[in-house]
């Protein structure tokens, strides 16, 4: 075991060299990484963030290390680039990149390394790049910091850029960061990071700010560099989708620690840590039906106050006595195949216990009157006036109609941009309308009066994205629920009595009632926020996003309880997401998204089964799943990106994207003049598109 | 951050329905800083001496004798001026009067220049209108404003009041407005709206707690510009006029005399200078603590 002895991540680690014998001596391993300890010395005591962490990785292999928050997984690579955040601490352990000691080498020479050997790509690309440079200046100073002459700069940088299949190199190597959209930065952020041709690339997150077309571009990009170029990859993800997808080695981690690794195929066919097992059942897919989630109780632990012995123990379905006593070791169980785990290494069974009401619930038939209706509903979104003075509308809502009814779960996908959200907030009258109708509960309420806006609040219910923003910080749980029961009318006790039977209701117990948001975890305050919306006994939700921004383990619990209460108390849902998976497991029907208007809707089975329009089939297509035969599925991986409301392309406005539009096949010009009007496809459901159907798996033009 | 337990674990006793409110425990941390121990320190001593000054010196600030230009000693702490009054005395009234003027000056400006800047959330006209008149306050020197109000209402300590009250108020009510409208796209913000809570109670309840913060962070930083102020003032003239003393009018007179006792400005210079630091050290320590998100 490796003492604790040094408390810097300077160098001065004479005393650091291999104690702990490399496995397997000889083997081409690039990266090795060795009992790293990383820990945060703050004022309320020591947190140990990385505790123990081994793996290794070879030459022209992409790692997977998936975790949820707090797991330990960035500051595990930020420690390998030692470029851990103040005021963290390398305690001990060691790494080794291509045979020399990484936490030994003095800085000077380290600053070589960084964008030499090993190169970084971040999660937000729009944080990573320098607003007012010029990208292509971006890449030449990376190059030139390593010795490059500036002449050859500029063609080494417009080499990389289309390396990295950036479109018309010559004239966007001289634009500005806020002239590309997120997928194209991403790519920016990636030509940067190979400038130095770099044998190692950490990326941290990069797909997670970008919509599921784009990611699909961007993974397709990492396996051919790492295809042509031979770099070796670290992908740091919380998604087992892209895993699955991408990844060649795994390596899961829980609580700072390594509780399970082996090669993605060997994990994927038998996962030997409950965690991993727990993480694949909680993830609703998109091919998968509707039985409720295996939601895996509790939530990840504060890397501050870790549970004594396993940190999974307390979650665990499989949990001994024991489990909380000592940390189960890394041991390897299978061959290449590591994990954690005391049930486990005995050859416990890991099953989980079956949902407790595996049900597949039937679609609803759409019964008695809508409780919302939208027709043809347009929504300006710009403010910017002409130099006559007229405002120049921007629609990101262009005639757009759908129908919600009372117990019905309607699932509402698109990608950022596609106004969403705008409409759900054209709904309950935070947007203005611009032309259609709006109809609540039989009452019309597109002009939204006051009388209008009050019948609004009364019968439809929103639930937020983000739930800690949607909280007032001042205000204690308790007095955000007598706020919206106040408006219901119910004050003093009743309020008191009838707050306790909610926070019920969602999980929650009374005493919390107390707290103020703050004191919560995610998934504890998105409860809060259900509880907040339901006491006006709405007779629609709409969510937007609702579990978008929670850790995986804890979306499960969301969902479920969305579906307990939608069941329980007869409320419509509006349910809106990127995520086609978490649709798909909720909803009756689908509405799917594209700048501004429907392109195709029907039941979730129709439209998930067999999808008529390009632009779902793409969608779906995109998609990672977490299953590791998978791989060899050909994709379909949309071209661009979707273009910008303000000025929409003419006839089908998916026809720039379009691979079986005039892009890819001639004569196509009706695609270009006439705008498709949603009709009902032969196979059921209704799609706008000249040709429906036409698009099959996996034969793009 | 602590944060919670487990997902689903029983949670506490009901108890504390009403604990203290996140930002005044966040007060209370700042002032548990060296830096706010410290500023907190000097001014709770400069205020007890400032408020006992009549017990203390029960003769007042204006005993004159034949000790005329004294320099520093142990009987005159600060020496004695022109008409032999012993300087520390009148330090210690011209702090008073300082510490009044700070005492009145930047609440009501606070609250007028808050509630100015807050109006565009009700009247959105107003409220733009009065985003112009705080420019035209802004545009103006600060002394030749001041002197506008001298030259309406006179020399005196009501004026310099005014003065002090309307050259805050641009900086409260800008800060309230961006507040306001930083606060008016949160996402509580509008989850009240969808409840269908009234402009009004979204403004008291949810707008006006969340802006609070850092109008009483500039508060403290306006009151240093306040001391400053008035001592600008003083030196010109043009604030509390003799024989009552001011730290800024104890400047003025003591520049003028410097040639005869070089000394005379030090005590009051240096008095002043305590306070403005006590108050920047104060905003500080509030600005670290308090302010940040």
């Amino acid at each position: 075991m490796m003492t604790t002895s040094e408390s810097t991540d300077t160098p001065a680690a004479a005393d650091r060299p291999a104690r702990i014998p490399d496995p397997r001596p000889g083997s081409r391993n690039l990266l090795d990484v060795r009992d790293l300890r990383v820990s945060f010395p703050t004022p309320r005591g020591v947190v140990e963030a990385v505790n123990g962490v081994s793996f290794s990785l070879e030459q022209g292999r992409i790692l997977g290390i998936v975790g949820e928050s707090g797991s330990g997984k960035s500051v595990t690579a930020r420690a390998v680039m030692r470029m851990l955040r103040e005021p963290g601490r390398v305690d001990g352990g060691s790494v080794t990149l291509d045979g020399r000691d990484v936490l030994a080498v003095p800085e000077k020479e380290m600053r070589g390394l960084r964008g030499g050997e090993v190169a970084m790509v971040f999660q937000d690309p729009q944080a990573a790049l320098n607003p007012v440079m010029k990208v292509g200046d971006q890449i030449a100073e990376a190059l030139r910091v390593h010795g490059v002459p500036k002449a050859a700069a500029r063609d080494r940088a417009l080499e990389l850029f289309r390396q990295v299949g950036i479109p018309d190199v010559e004239r966007t190597i001289d634009q500005y960061p806020h002239e590309f959209s997120g997928g194209m930065r991403q790519r920016v952020v990636i030509a940067i990071a190979l400038a130095n041709k770099p044998r190692l690339l950490i990326a941290d997150e990069p797909t997670t700010a970008l919509d599921v077309t784009i990611q699909a571009q961007i993974l397709e990009l990492l396996v051919e560099l790492r295809n042509d170029l031979g770099v070796a990859i670290v992908m740091i993800t919380h998604d087992m989708g892209v895993v699955a997808e991408l990844c060649d080695d795994l390596v899961v981690m829980y609580g700072g620690r390594v509780v399970e690794s082996g090669s993605v195929k060997d994990v994927f066919a038998e996962q030997r840590h409950p965690y991993t097992k727990a993480l694949l059942t909680a993830v609703p897919r998109a091919d998968a039906g509707g039985d409720q989630l295996v939601a895996i109780p509790g939530s990840p632990p504060n890397p501050a106050d870790l549970p004594p012995g396993c940190s999974f123990a307390p979650r665990c379905p499989v949990a001994r006595p024991s489990c909380s006593e000592a940390v189960p070791p890394l041991e390897e169980l299978a061959p290449d195949h590591r994990a954690a785990c005391f049930v486990s290494a005995e050859g416990g069974d890991l099953s989980m216990p079956p949902a407790v009401q595996a049900r597949h619930r039937a679609a609803r038939a759409a019964e008695g009157e809508p409780v919302l209706s939208v027709e043809n509903l347009r929504t300006n979104v710009s403010r910017q006036r002409s130099l006559i003075g007229r405002i120049q509308p921007v629609y990101a809502v262009d005639g757009l109609s759908l129908e919600v009814r009372p117990g019905e779960t309607l699932g509402l996908v698109g990608e950022s941009g596609c106004g969403k959200s705008t409409l759900s907030r054209t709904i309950v009258g935070i947007n203005e309308v611009s032309a259609g109708t709006i109809t609540v509960d039989g009452r019309d309420v597109t002009r939204m009066t006051g009388a209008d806006r009050q019948h609004v609040a009364n019968t439809i219910q929103y639930i937020f994205q983000d739930p800690y923003a949607s909280l007032n910080p001042r205000r204690t749980i308790g007095q955000s629920m007598d706020e919206a029961l106040e408006m219901t009318g119910v004050t003093g006790s009743a309020a008191r009595s009838r707050a306790a039977e909610l926070m019920d209701t969602v999980g929650l117990a009374e005493g919390h009632l107390a707290r103020y948001p703050h004191e919560f975890s995610g998934g504890q305050r998105q409860r809060v926020g259900i509880a907040r919306a339901l006491a006006k006994e709405p007779k629609l939700l709409i969510c937007d996003e609702p579990v978008s921004a929670l850790d995986v383990s804890i979306q499960a619990q969301i969902i479920n309880l969305l579906e307990e209460l939608r069941e329980r108390l007869t409320i419509g849902l509006l349910f809106i997401a990127h995520d086609l998976s978490v649709v798909r497991h909720l909803s009756d029907r689908v509405a799917v998204m594209y700048l501004g208007r429907i392109v195709e809707t029907g039941t979730v089975q129709e439209v998930y089964d067999d999808p008529q329009h390009p632009y779902t089939k793409s969608l779906l297509s995109a998609t990672p799943e977490p299953v590791v035969d998978d791989q060899g599925r050909q994709r379909i991986v949309l071209t661009g990106d979707m273009p910008s409301p303000a000025n929409p392309p003419s006839g089908c406005r998916f026809r720039t994207r379009c691979p079986i539009g005039p892009l890819f096949r001639e004569g196509r010009e009706v695609c270009e003049q006439e705008v498709p009007e949603l009709t009902l496809t032969p196979v059921g459901q209704t799609a706008a598109c000249h040709f429906p159907g036409e698009l099959t798996e996996g034969a793009p033009a | 951050m602590s944060t919670t337990d487990l997902d689903n674990a029983a949670a506490p006793p009901a108890a504390r329905r009403f604990t203290v409110p996140v930002s005044l425990a966040r007060y209370g941390a700042a002032l548990r800083t060296p830096r706010g121990m410290i500023a907190a320190g000097i001014l709770l001593a400069l205020t007890a001496i400032a408020l006992l000054a009549p017990v203390i010196f029960p003769q007042g600030y204006d005993v004159q004798s034949r000790d005329r230009f004294l320099g520093m000693s142990t009987q005159h702490l600060f020496g004695t001026d022109e008409y032999g009054r012993d300087i520390f005395v009148r330090t210690v009234y011209g702090l008073r009067t300082d510490l009044a003027l700070v005492a009145i000056a930047v609440p009501v400006s606070g609250v007028i220049g808050s509630l100015l800047g807050l109006s565009g959330a009700v009247w959105p006209r107003f409220g733009n209108l009065m985003q112009r008149v705080f420019d035209v306050i802004i545009g103006f020197p600060s002394f030749i404003l001041a002197l506008c109000v001298v030259v309406v209402m006179g020399v005196g300590f009501a004026s310099t009041v005014v003065a002090i009250t309307i050259l805050g108020l641009p900086g409260f009510g800008r800060l309230a407005r961006s507040g306001a409208l930083e606060q008016q796209n949160r996402e509580y913000v509008v989850a009240a709206r969808t409840l269908g809570v009234s402009r009004r109670r979204i403004l008291t309840r949810h707008i006006v707690p969340n802006t609070a913060d850092p109008l009483i962070v500039h508060g403290a930083i306006f009151a240093v510009n306040a001391v400053f102020i008035e001592s600008g003032l003083g030196i010109l003239g043009l604030g509390v006029q003799p024989p009552q003393p001011s730290l800024g009018s104890l400047l003025n007179v003591g520049m003028r005399y410097v040639r005869e006792a070089p000394t005379y400005p030090v005590g009051p210079i240096l008095v002043l200078l305590l306070l403005a630091l006590a108050l920047s050290m104060l905003s500080d320590s509030l600005n670290e603590r308090v302010n940040r998100r």
